[in-house]
This record gives C-alpha cells, structure tokens and sequence, in this order.
C-alpha cells in the first residue's frame, strides 16, 4: 500500500531564514514608523493639518485657565481656528514636541525655551503668559517671618534639585552674598511629609497651585502661610510663555496672530473679576478633584500673576528674559546666548 | 575558558546595542535636521561624558550597591514567602493573597508610604529596589516548591524518609539551573528598582541624576547615564552567572566534566 502523501501546512513553521528576514521587517516598521512622526513635522507645517494642537506645560489645572477658556468660549473659533489642548507634563516637552511635528504651539517656561534656543531649536515666543513667576517658597508665619533675604539666614529651605528653584535660589544666594553656611538646603521631592513635620521651613510651591492647597492645610493645623517671593527680592525669572516654532510662524503668520490673540484674550477674560465663577467650572470640568471655592482661590491668585496694571496680557517682559538667561548661563544650564530678537519676536505683525 | 570570556561578551554586547541605539538616533537627527535640544550632538554626548564620567560612574557605584543589597533581600524575601505561600494553611494563602496584591499596586504609590515610616535613606531605597524585583523570583519559588519531582521523591516517600525539608531540598537542587538563571534575570530589575527609588525620593545615585537631567530637559546626560546604568547591569549579571556557575558545579561536578 502506497503511504499517502503528506500535504504541506498552510502556514509551515518559519525557519531560521525566514525567522530573521521577519526580525529585519519588524525593525524596518518599527523604524519606518519613527521617521514617520518626524517626517509629520513638515507637512504639518505646511498647514497641512486643520486641527492646530496646543502643548500644555503640565495638567490641566488652573494655569491652564486661559486656555481652556479660549477653548469652551469659542475663542479659538471665533479667530478661525481649529484647537486641540493636550496636557504636558515631565515627560511631555511642548518645545520637543514643536519640533517634532506633533503640535504647532506649545507652553513652556522660559528656562526650556532658552535651553532649546541655545541648542539650536528655532523656535518663536508669542506671548508671556506669567507676568510675574508663580515660583514662590511657603512657610508657617506663626513659626517665624520672612521680611526681607536676610531672614532667610539659618533657615532649612527646600529645593529642587534640577529645577527652576534650584537656579532661582542660587541667583539669589549670590546677590545677597549668602553662602552655604547660611542656611541648610533639603533636597525636595514629591513627598510633603519633611515640611509638615517642620524639618524643612520653607518648601518651594507654585503660589497659584499647591500655594493655596499647602495654605488652607496650614491654616487647618492652627498655623498662617507666608510666602516668600523671590521676585520681590528681585529676582526676574520668566515663567510659561507661548511659543511656536520658526517654520510655521514664517509660513502661517495669519494663523499664529489669531492664535496668540485668542490665547491672550482667553487669559484676559478668563482673570476677569466678573468673569470668575465661569473660569471656575471651566476648569473644574477637567480637575474635579479639587474643590470650587479652592479653585476660585487658585484663580484669584493667578489673576496677580496674570494681569499686571498698564500691561497687556501677555507682554515679554525682554529685560526680564535676559536676566533669566544670564542665571541660567550662571549655572551652567545655557550652552549658547540666544538671539533674543529672533527668539522674542512676538506675534507677526 | 569560557567562564572567563562571558563577562567580556556581554559587555562587548552592550556596547555593540548601545552604539547602534545612538547611531541610529544621530542618524535620525541628521536625516530630519533635528536640533541639538531634541537630540543632542555626539560631540555633546562626548562632553558631557567626559565631563560626568567619574560622576556617573560613583553614581552607578552608589546604585549598584543598593542594587545588590535590594536583590538580596529580595531574594530572601521570594524565598520566606514562597516557603510560607504553598502551606495550605490560611497564613500560607493570605500571604500568597498580599505578596501577588502588592505586585499589583504601582511601586511609585506605595513609595511615598515607606518614605514616611523610613526616611528618605538607604533602607527606603533598598526596600523599593527589592519589591520591583522580587515577584519574577517569587513566581519561580513558589513554582519549585510546590512542583514534586516524582522520580526522585517517589523513592524517598516510599522509604518513608521524605520530610518536608528533605522534598524541598530535592526541588531546589533540580531547579538549580532555573533559579540561578531567574536570580541573575531580576539582577537587572532590581537596578531598575534602586534607579526607580533614587527617583522618587533619593539624593544621590544615578537615578537622581536622570530626575535632574528630565528637569532639565537634558537627553545627552540622559544617554550617557544610560551608557553607565548598561555597563554595570552587564558586569552585575555576568559576576552573578559566574557565581551561579561556580555553585552549580559544586552541586553537580559531573555535568561540567568534559566527556
């Protein structure tokens, strides 16, 4: 009896060819697929794309107001434009996001902007969101006072290693001739419990955001904030700005006007006094875990930072962009000394 | 021979995968002229190299020792529970029940509660370090344990000498290959913990220095903090192989003998 032949498999198992010929077409499409998102950036620019995308700095919260208000009021609309908000975040970088084609503009603090300008990334600020920085240090007044630097002196103060507070409270330990025997600086991290247990005096915040959180816990526990401000020390470094890049502010200078318009009046109406129960459930909408009344506060606090008298909203404070460089290029974080007439062009005319 | 040469191998691996990692990046900046700040430059990386070597170098230092130390107790600790874990009493099972719910739980949530009960120290970071390796081993243990191996053990249970000790001592000493091999495996996690721990809460290690660096948007410090956290996880799990090795062959000389 003859054996019947065997019939070939539909799918035969892969040899070690064929398995390595997969292997190679798996990392041509892995890297297809990168050069893809690079290559977004072009036709993007070219404005390609209807949607414009926004690239917070962090979360929706309350320092996002403006934004969100341009948003859900049809401000972006009323201008013409198409909008998509999307949150930042340590990991999202709204410049390296420009760049790379996955958003037109973007929201980052001055310290990143100068950073990517003096590392070649060509890029345009729009408009000073933050007037002045919310950047402040928090302490327990009924413990002690702060009135002036001075008082600073034998004092635990946290900072955060690898951030703007680090840059800002070295700029002002050098203007004031305070060393490190002064006072004794901690480390910060995401963990409060060192402030609360009174190991640490003063804990860097932002005084819009955790400012008014960390306050009303103080004020919970039978104590008084007090905010130490380094601005007021004078110290000028710029906070969160708008910006876009180079390429789309050349080609597409009708749409940066309306968008940089629609984000300044967005911040305007948004501080607005009258306008403040609005601004809250806007904001609200996307941070329901903190509470109105807190978030009117936040509010409340952002408009001192916002709105400053006889200046627009959104004005670039040029003298206070320079000193930000010089502190940075101070310490080391500035490879290059930007073209601040280039980088601080503001909206086209 | 070829116990001296795995060591050099892997190494020589890691630099071949790391050298095609960021060659291929350079040669995505180039193609796409992308900026130094998306990017950074090779001269760059060699600046900043050369400029943080040795500082990375007892960073990775000081994360390696927290490394070894959170692998130890890790390993101590998949080897307690998994002993406690296949009892089938009700403390074996509820410890089962906590070891595979505290896997599920985020290290970065439970994080911040150690740091309240111990500090922002050493004993913190260890602790992160062995509970973000400790599962893959916990898994293997209580695998071994629980697994008989007939052929062995039918002989002693029917002697009637198989004690619990003795059934446990035959498992391991069969799996022997497996366990050293998940052991030098989550070598490599337990890196990852100790960087994830220095993240969080720590001052010093090469994890506070990749936290800086993210602050800072800096890819290039980054990079060479990679190059450095690489090289050690590689020298670490070839000295844990050949360790691994050198025991094994205690164990079962015959295998090794050449024929």
């Amino acid at each position: 009896m003859t054996p019947l032949p065997i019939p070939h498999a539909p799918f035969p198992h892969p040899g070690p060819r064929r398995r390595a010929v997969i292997l190679i077409l798996c990392l041509i499409a892995c890297l297809v697929e990168a050069l893809s998102a690079c290559n977004a950036r072009k036709t993007r620019d070219e404005g390609q794309g209807e949607v414009l995308t926004l690239r917070l700095k962090w979360l929706f919260n309350v320092s996002t107001a403006g934004e969100l208000w341009a948003l859900d009021k049809g401000g972006f609309e009323r201008h013409g434009l198409r909008v998509l908000l999307r949150e930042g975040g340590v990991e999202h970088n709204a410049i390296k996001e420009i760049e790379l084609g996955r958003a037109q503009f973007g929201i980052a603090s001055a310290d990143q902007i100068l950073q990517a300008a003096g590392k070649g990334a060509d890029i345009v600020v729009l408009a000073q969101i933050f007037q002045a920085n919310p950047l402040q240090w928090i302490y327990d007044e009924t413990r002690f006072t702060v009135q002036d630097v001075s008082d600073l002196k034998g004092r635990c103060i946290g900072i955060t290693y690898g951030g703007n507070d680090e840059a800002i409270f070295s700029a002002l330990m050098e203007r004031y001739g305070i060393t490190d025997r002064d006072v004794r600086l901690y480390a910060v991290h995401y963990d409060y419990s060192p402030f609360w247990r009174g190991e640490v005096d003063l804990w860097p915040i932002y005084r819009n955001v955790e400012g008014v959180v960390l306050a009303e816990k103080i004020q919970a526990n039978g104590g008084r904030a007090g905010f130490f401000d380094p601005g007021a020390a004078g110290i000028s470094f710029v906070a969160n700005s708008l910006v876009t890049s180079r390429l789309f502010y050349e080609t597409q200078p009708e749409k940066v006007r309306a968008f940089t318009e629609a984000v300044t009046e967005g911040w305007y109406e948004a501080m607005a006094p009258q306008n403040l129960h609005a601004a809250v459930e806007i904001v609200r909408l996307r941070d329901p875990e903190t509470r109105p009344e807190l978030i009117a506060e936040q509010i409340t606090a952002t408009r001192q930072l916002v709105v400053q008298p006889g200046r627009p909203v959104g004005t670039i404070d040029k003298k206070a962009w320079k000193e930000t460089a010089q502190i940075l290029a101070a310490h080391g974080l500035l490879d290059r000394k930007p073209d601040f007439t280039r980088l601080l062009a503001g909206p086209p005319p | 021979m070829g116990t001296h040469v795995k060591p050099l191998r892997r190494i020589l691996e890691f630099l071949l995968i790391y050298a095609c990692g960021i060659g291929g990046l350079l040669g995505i900046k180039a193609a796409f002229r992308l900026s130094d700040y998306l990017i950074p430059s090779a001269g760059e990386l060699l600046t900043t190299a050369a400029e943080n070597g040795w500082r990375y170098t007892e960073a990775v230092a000081d994360t390696a020792v927290v490394a070894v130390a959170g692998h130890g107790f890790s390993i101590l600790l998949a080897v307690t529970v998994a002993f406690v874990g296949i009892s089938r009493s009700f403390l074996g099972a509820l410890t089962k029940t906590a070891a595979y719910n505290l896997q599920a739980f985020p290290v970065v949530a439970i994080a911040p509660i150690l740091f309240i009960f111990l500090g922002d120290g050493i004993t913190s970071r260890i602790l992160v370090a062995s509970l973000v390796c400790y599962f893959p081993l916990l898994l293997t243990f209580i695998g071994i344990f629980a697994q008989p191996v007939e052929d062995v053990e039918h002989f002693f249970s029917m002697t009637g000498r198989l004690t619990r000790r003795l059934a446990l001592g035959i498992r391991v000493f069969e799996n022997a290959g497996k366990i050293l091999a998940v052991i030098a495996g989550s070598g490599t996690m337990a890196m990852v913990g100790s960087i994830v721990a220095e993240f969080l809460v720590a001052t010093n290690g090469i994890g506070y220095v990749i936290r800086k660096a993210l602050y800072q948007s800096n890819l290039a410090h980054i990079l060479v903090s990679l190059f450095f956290i690489g090289l050690f996880s590689s020298l670490y799990i070839s000295i844990i192989e050949l360790m691994g090795r050198a025991v094994q062959k205690r164990l079962d000389p015959v295998e090794d003998t050449p024929a």
